[in-house]
């Protein structure tokens, strides 16, 4: 009787794929609460163009940040119908509820950690191949932290 | 700042609230209003809403992030979302030179809808 080559199981953890502007990216699925279509969103004057503005969900107020232009992404084409990914962002178990516009949501994937080149400590934590096509890997958690003025001073992560 | 009474104004397409508590007097301004607090700084409305009481607050967070003003939270009024601001230090969007004293019926400098 032949022996059963052993092969390592790679742990592997899910996201949710979507369309960024030009860029795929991918989200930490248990991180993810809800997609919500046409999602009306407020915007607010002065602000940096991450921070689309906001919206309400649920009976609460909901900041929606454009997920492009927090990857550093080239614009798509404008989407007849925006979805908004509702997200906890921030430290696990304090996170906030955010809004995430995307273009496209487009599946959920599975990616084990091996296959993540990292790539820094900002809201791209790696980026990693799917097909033939790099997506980033999308830090929810790099979402919260200090306010604008501490991050002009400690340099704009991400 | 659960429980706190909010007057709410509309400003630039904006809902947006401050604590009763800080207001001495809200007054006509042109085609808008002045509100006058008890700091060193007044506000510019397009319209007043009203004030509303027991109205959950919920910190800035990621809004103060990207958003470089000072936020006192986030609040819902009806299905519309808001900003609460700091009195002692309200956005500059909101914000009215509290040496223009006059009453005026049509200045270049009144509340507009932009």
């Amino acid at each position: 009787m032949r022996a059963v080559p052993e092969f390592p199981i790679l742990p592997t953890v899910r996201y949710l794929l979507v369309q960024a502007g030009e860029d795929l990216c991918v989200l930490p699925l248990p991180r993810v609460r809800r997609i919500v279509r046409n999602l009306p969103v407020t915007p607010l004057p002065g602000t940096s163009p991450e921070l689309k503005g906001l919206a309400e969900f649920g009976g609460e107020p909901l900041p929606v940040l454009d997920l492009a232009r927090l990857v550093g992404a080239a614009p798509g084409a404008a989407p007849p119908h925006p979805l908004t990914v509702l997200s906890w962002a921030g430290a696990e178990g304090a996170g906030e509820l955010v809004g995430l516009a995307v273009d496209a949501v487009i599946e959920v994937v599975e990616l084990a950690a091996e296959a993540v080149v990292a790539a820094g400590d900002g809201i791209v934590q790696g980026e990693a191949t799917l097909g033939e096509r790099p997506v980033r890997v999308i830090a929810l958690s790099a979402l919260g932290g200090p306010p604008a003025g501490a991050r002009a001073a400690a340099g704009r992560p991400g | 700042m659960s429980g706190e009474r909010l007057l709410l104004l509309r400003r630039g397409g904006g809902l947006w609230g401050v604590a009763q508590a800080a207001v001495r007097e809200v007054a006509r301004r042109g085609r808008g209003y002045r509100v006058r607090l008890a700091g060193e700084h007044d506000l510019m409305a397009d319209d007043v809403v009203g004030v509303v009481a027991d109205v959950p607050v919920r910190p800035a967070g990621v809004v103060s992030r990207y958003w470089g003003e000072p936020a006192g939270g986030l609040a819902v009024h009806g299905a519309t979302p808001l900003v609460v601001v700091d009195p002692e230090r309200p956005p500059r969007f909101l914000r009215l030179p509290r040496s223009d004293e006059t009453e005026t019926s049509d200045g270049d400098d009144r509340p507009t809808d932009d």
